[in-house]
C-alpha cells in the first residue's frame, strides 16, 4: 500500500513539476513575444518619425507664406489697393479673389453705387485681393491677376488700378477655366489708362507674386476665411447671400 | 477558422484597406499646396498661431504616413491608434466650428478657406464619416493581426490559440 502510494504521489509531483516548468516556459514565451513586439514597434516609430519630420521640412520649404515680398508703391496698410480718398467718412474693406464668382456677384451689385460715393468723396475703398482660389483655374489665374492689379497700382496709380480692377471683374473668367492670359492682362491695363511699356514685364513676370501671397495671409490672419468679406469702417459684414451682402452694403454708405 | 474568426479578419482587412485609403487620399491632396493648408488649419481658430503652420505642413505627412502603414499592415496597431487621435482631433474640430456657427470648408481633402456657403449642412455628414473611421481604427486597435501584413514578418507570430490561451487574453500578441 505505502509502496502504491508512494509511486502515485511522485507522478503527482512529477506532473506538477512538468506543469510548472510548462508555465514558466510559457511565460518567458510571452515576454519573450512582447520584447520583440516592443523593439520592433520602437524602431517602427522612430523611423516613421524621423520620415515624418523629413516630410514636414520638405513641406514648410515649399511654403514661402510671409516672406520679405517687394510692395507696391501706394499700398495702403501694405496689404491694400485703394480708391477714393482716405478723410472719406466711410472706409470699405473687400476681400476678395479675380476667380471668385461671388465677388463678381458683388461688384456688379455694388460697383456703380460704391463708385458714386467714391467720386463724392464719401466713400474710401480698399481693396485686398487673394490669391486662394489659384485651384480654381488652369493658370493661377487668381495669383495673375492680383499681381497684375499691384503692378498697376504701382506703375499707374490708384485711380488706374481701380478701372482696371472693374474691368477684370466685367470680363470675369469662368472658374475652372485657364482665366484671361497676361496678354489680355496687360490689354485691360492699358484700356485702363496704363501705358503698356510700363505694365508689361511686370505682369509677366509676377512680380508681385510673393506680395500677393503675403496679402492672402495676413487676410487669413485677420480672420478672413472666405470671400468676398466687407468690413465697413472696421466691422465685418455678415450675410447668407451675396444680395443681402451687396444690400446691406449700399445701404450703410448710403449708395 | 469559424464564423465569427472570419468575420473579424474580414473587418479587420476591410478597416485597414478603407481607412488607409482615405488617410492616403487625403493626405496626397493636401500636399500640393502647403501654404492652403496652414489657411484651413487656422481658419479653425482652435490653434495657437505658433504652432499652425506646424500642423498644417505637418499633418498631411503623417496623413499618408497613417495610411500607408495601415494598408502594408505595418505596426497596425500604433497607426490605428494614431488614426483614433486624429479622428477625434477632427470631430472637435468640425464639431466645434458647427457649434461657433463657422462656416468654413473642411480642408478634409484638401482646398478648402473659400466660400462654403453650405458648411453648415456639412458638418453632420463629416461628423458621421469620422465616426464611422473611428470604429473602425478602434476595431484595429483590439485587433490588429490581419492576413496580409508586413506585420506578420516583423512581429512575433500569434500564440497557438491552446485551450489555456483561450482562457487568458494576456497572451494576444
Amino acid at each position: 500500500m505505502t509502496r502504491k502510494k508512494s509511486i502515485a504521489t511522485r507522478r503527482a509531483e512529477s506532473q506538477a513539476a512538468a506543469a510548472r516548468a510548462a508555465e514558466i516556459r510559457r511565460a518567458q514565451e510571452r515576454q519573450e513575444r512582447r520584447r520583440r513586439t516592443l523593439v520592433v514597434t520602437a524602431v517602427g516609430v522612430a523611423v516613421l518619425a524621423i520620415v515624418l519630420v523629413l516630410g514636414y521640412l520638405v513641406q514648410s520649404s515649399r511654403d514661402t507664406t510671409g516672406r520679405a515680398a517687394a510692395t507696391p508703391a501706394g499700398a495702403v496698410g501694405g496689404y491694400a489697393v485703394p480708391a477714393g480718398p482716405s478723410s472719406a467718412p466711410h472706409t470699405v474693406v473687400v476681400y476678395e479673389d479675380f476667380m471668385c464668382p461671388y465677388c463678381g456677384q458683388f461688384e456688379a451689385a455694388t460697383r456703380a453705387g460704391l463708385q458714386k460715393q467714391v467720386d463724392a468723396g464719401k466713400v474710401r475703398l480698399e481693396y485686398h485681393v487673394l490669391n486662394f482660389l489659384d485651384r480654381s483655374s488652369t493658370t493661377d489665374y487668381s495669383t495673375r491677376a492680383a499681381n497684375a492689379l499691384a503692378v498697376v497700382l504701382d506703375r499707374s496709380g490708384p485711380a488706374v488700378a481701380k478701372k482696371f480692377h472693374d474691368l477684370l471683374y466685367e470680363h470675369q473668367p469662368q472658374e475652372g477655366s485657364a482665366g484671361l492670359s497676361d496678354a489680355q492682362l496687360v490689354d485691360y491695363a492699358v484700356q485702363a489708362g496704363a501705358a503698356r511699356s510700363a505694365v508689361q514685364t511686370g505682369i509677366q513676370n509676377r512680380t508681385y507674386e510673393q506680395w500677393v501671397k503675403n496679402v492672402t495671409d495676413q487676410a487669413s490672419k485677420d480672420g478672413v476665411n472666405g470671400t468676398p468679406t466687407v468690413k465697413i469702417d472696421g466691422r465685418t459684414v455678415t450675410y447668407r447671400t451675396v444680395a443681402e451682402l451687396a444690400a446691406k452694403v449700399r445701404k450703410a454708405v448710403g449708395a | 477558422m469559424n464564423r465569427v474568426q472570419l468575420f473579424g479578419v474580414g473587418l479587420g482587412l476591410l478597416a485597414r484597406v478603407l481607412v488607409g485609403t482615405v488617410w492616403v487620399v487625403a493626405g496626397v491632396l493636401k500636399l500640393p499646396a502647403p501654404e492652403d493648408n496652414v489657411r484651413v488649419v487656422r481658419a479653425y481658430d482652435l490653434l495657437p498661431e505658433g504652432i499652425v503652420p506646424v500642423v498644417g505642413h505637418g499633418l498631411p505627412v503623417l496623413e499618408i504616413l497613417v495610411g500607408l502603414c495601415l494598408l502594408l499592415g505595418l505596426l497596425t496597431r500604433v497607426a490605428a491608434g494614431m488614426s483614433m487621435l486624429l479622428l477625434v482631433a477632427f470631430v472637435v474640430g468640425v464639431g466645434s466650428a458647427w457649434a461657433r456657427g463657422l462656416s468654413i470648408e473642411c480642408g478634409c481633402f484638401g482646398g478648402g478657406a473659400g466660400p462654403a456657403a453650405n458648411a453648415q449642412a456639412k458638418y453632420p455628414w463629416e461628423i458621421a464619416r469620422d465616426l464611422g473611421l473611428l470604429a473602425l481604427s478602434a476595431w484595429l486597435v483590439v485587433r490588429p493581426r490581419t492576413p496580409w501584413a508586413v506585420d506578420n514578418r516583423l512581429l512575433p507570430p500569434e500564440p497557438v490559440p491552446s485551450r489555456e490561451s483561450m482562457q487568458g487574453r494576456e497572451t494576444r500578441a
